[in-house]
């Protein structure tokens, strides 16, 4: 099949669930007023409280959902071929995704901006947030580890790619300095600072450049220092960290926030670039068969396929960011649908474009095959990117590490604020026991240290099902909340009820499959390393698996019990 | 309807005040509609532009703002939630200057958190 034929199927999808059945769910069932004010207006506040114009929001809504996610999900996942990876992503956001984004940000308007820690202690049982804290805690580790499995141990192993890194994050630093010290314009700042990182990933593909990475990692085969850690991965690591370190300490405005600031470019730019050469050269699929076998080295297609792409069909942390960030800027009711629903469906297509650039840019799946052997599966995105940016002129070297940087700044600018989330969660967990938690560098460090672990310790493929196996559990469980919401208000539940039951029922069988086979695994481990990956993610497994049992428990036990009220609009 | 050309239309950008074709100037309207249409698309593009670049740096900007702000009438008007910290002359003084602030600096300042509320400010977390 043409790559143009499965644009279309996804326009077709984007059109059809957007427009139809999206937009009747809006109109029918949860009947948005304009003329009600919202809690942006109702308690502006200047900070969290703030009215936007939805086109303003629905920008940082997809900026604040997609990244690595809906890239990494899908290219993994094509190892079961191509069709059920797609019609995975097309109904998952048809008749799931979009739900629990709108759905989230609609309960966050109507509940006066609560978050959904709020929400589950007030709609399911005062334990459900305590819970949700535990379940978050964990995310993000999972998130630190996969991210920093594929960023530090692949991505920035590759001689050609520090270099780039580094002149991002230093452009980055300027355009804060820029900005805030300097006051100088934004858009002579962004020319300055984008001109200056496209500069040094030129650079960095330069012989003279990328061999001192290559002698600094010990030549072209790169010797292993310790476990199955090589120099490369491990210097590649500690440059993570550092970055990291760094995100977390250094006040927000002079790191973090200047480096996402010109990541942007880099990221739309690329994306723009991949998608006109996707047009221009349309490859059909090739060789690369539309099914390969229903069991793959992680598992069965149901459940695996099903948390092994999260976001870009649905992901459970879009419920957060619906109702503790954008629920609160919302200017009327009737713009929680193309901001939340909108952006989503957005995902979805870039998504599929990801698949695109796995599948058919490979040239078929021994291509696929080659290259996910040696750079898991950013590797494959930063190949299939470079050749379709080759087709607008771009020569496939500067292609290869500018997809490299791409990928490798999108992982590191999450987590450098998913470190700083998780120093101020263990300070206020631990803090009042252990008041050493409290200071920011201890808090870091224990961050890292834990990061270190899960990156040089377990299999990428393996703490990546076990990310999406956390991340489609809280989906679940935001849609039940949803409809536990929708009850309240007397108004129809069955299209967030039975995706909830889906989501919870596939996830559990995923998170129950991913313990057993951790823990057999243990049995016939010939290596400590083995061994202590399995058990981690096994404990991890069973952990996520007792918290939502306790909160399915408790979200049942109060969807029996509410009494419909009558309407609030 | 008719459309005539550029140079038979000399005011075809003018919708309905067209010196040839007078109300009936199907291209003027045409050309009206479509400048709009293109203005609004920009305006769109603009806007979401900006909320995927520049909107996340003035909300942080403000919020370190409003954090100033809070502190500062913390500082001044605590005793409103039992934390006396200046005598009330001094307090009394900067009332008018702190009274539009008192309402959501209370509200914002009682509401209940959780680490959820902190969600937001990780982007693009998956």
């Amino acid at each position: 099949m043409n790559t143009i034929v499965i644009l279309i199927i996804a326009a077709a999808a984007l059109f059809l669930g957007y427009g139809v059945y999206a937009r009747s769910i809006d109109r029918g069932i949860v009947e948005p007023d304009a003329k009600k004010a919202c809690p942006a207006k109702m308690y502006m506040d200047g900070v969290d409280f703030m009215p936007a114009s939805r086109n303003v929001l629905f920008g940082y809504q997809f900026k604040s959902i997609a990244a690595l996610g809906p890239i990494t999900g899908p290219i993994a996942a094509v190892a079961w071929g191509w069709l059920p990876a797609l019609v995975w992503i097309i109904l998952g956001t048809f008749f799931i995704g979009w739900v629990q984004d709108y759905g989230a940000m609609i309960m966050g308007v109507r509940r006066d901006g609560d978050t959904l820690g709020a929400l589950s202690y007030k709609l399911i049982s005062p334990r459900a947030r305590s819970i949700l804290m535990l379940f978050l805690y964990f995310y993000l580790l999972l998130i630190m580890g996969s991210f920093g499995n594929l960023v530090g141990k692949n991505l920035m192993a590759r001689p050609v790619v520090p270099f780039g890194m580094i002149a991002v994050t230093l452009a980055g630093i300027l355009a804060g300095q820029m900005t805030y010290k300097w006051k100088k314009d934004i858009i002579l700042t962004s020319v300055v600072t984008v001109v200056l990182s496209f500069v040094g990933i030129y650079l960095s593909t330069l012989p003279a450049i990328s061999s001192i990475f290559t002698n600094l990692y010990g030549g072209a085969k790169s010797p292993v220092l310790f476990l199955s850690v090589t120099r490369a991965q491990f210097i590649g690591t500690l440059l993570v960290l550092l970055f990291c370190y760094l995100g977390s300490v250094l006040p927000i405005w002079s790191w973090a926030q200047p480096v996402n600031f010109v990541s942007f470019f880099i990221i739309a730019l690329g994306m723009l670039g991949g998608v006109l050469g996707m047009l221009i050269w349309h490859p059909s699929m090739g060789d690369f068969p539309a099914f390969t076998t229903w069991t793959i080295g992680t598992g069965p297609l149901w459940p695996m396929l099903f948390v092994t792409i999260a976001c870009g069909a649905i992901s459970g942390w879009h419920s957060l960011v619906s109702t503790s960030g954008t629920a609160r800027q919302l200017e009327c009711e009737t713009d929680a649908l193309p901001v939340g629903g909108g952006a989503m469906f957005l995902e979805m297509v870039l998504a599929v474009i990801s698949l695109l650039t796995a599948t058919a840019a490979m040239g078929g799946l021994a291509g696929y095959q080659e290259v996910l052997k040696s750079g898991a599966a950013l590797g494959v995105f930063a190949e299939g990117l470079a050749r379709f940016l080759e087709k607008i002129g771009i020569p496939k070297t500067f292609g290869v590490a500018y997809g490299s940087v791409f990928l490798t700044i999108m992982g590191l600018t999450i987590m450098q604020l998913a470190v700083r989330f998780m120093r101020v969660a263990s300070a206020e967990l631990l803090g009042d026991k252990v008041p050493v938690m409290k200071n920011v560098h201890v808090g870091t460090i224990v961050a890292l240290i834990l990061t270190a672990i899960f990156v040089w310790v377990i299999p990428w493929l393996t703490i990546w099902t076990a990310f999406g196996g956390a991340n489609q559990l809280m989906a679940g469980l935001a849609l039940l909340l949803i409809a536990l919401w929708l009850k309240s208000e007397g108004r129809k539940n069955a299209w967030a009820l039975y995706p909830s039951y889906f989501m919870l029922v596939t996830t559990f069988a995923a998170l129950i499959l991913l313990a057993m086979n951790q823990f057999k695994a243990m049995g016939v481990a010939k290596t400590t390393e083995a061994r202590t990956a399995a058990l981690l993610v096994g404990v991890i497994a069973v952990v996520l698996l007792a918290a939502a049992a306790f909160l399915i428990f408790d979200g049942i036990k109060a969807l029996g019990k509410k009494q419909p009220a009558k309407k609030t609009t | 309807m008719r459309l005539p050309s550029p140079d038979l239309c000399q005011r075809h950008e003018e919708a309905g005040n067209c010196s040839v074709f007078g109300e009936e100037c199907g291209w003027g309207q045409t050309s009206v509609v479509w400048r709009d249409r293109i203005a609004r698309a920009r305006r769109v593009a603009g806007e979401i532009f900006y909320g995927a670049t520049v909107y996340d740096w003035v909300r942080g900007l403000r919020r370190q703002r409003g954090e100033v702000e809070h502190l500062f009438v913390l500082i001044t008007f605590g005793d409103l939630i039992g934390l006396p910290v200046l005598p009330p002359y001094y307090t009394l003084r900067l009332l008018p200057y702190v009274v539009p602030q008192i309402n959501r600096w209370k509200r914002s300042l009682l509401r209940e958190r959780d680490w959820t509320d902190l969600a937001e400010l990780i982007e693009g977390v998956d």
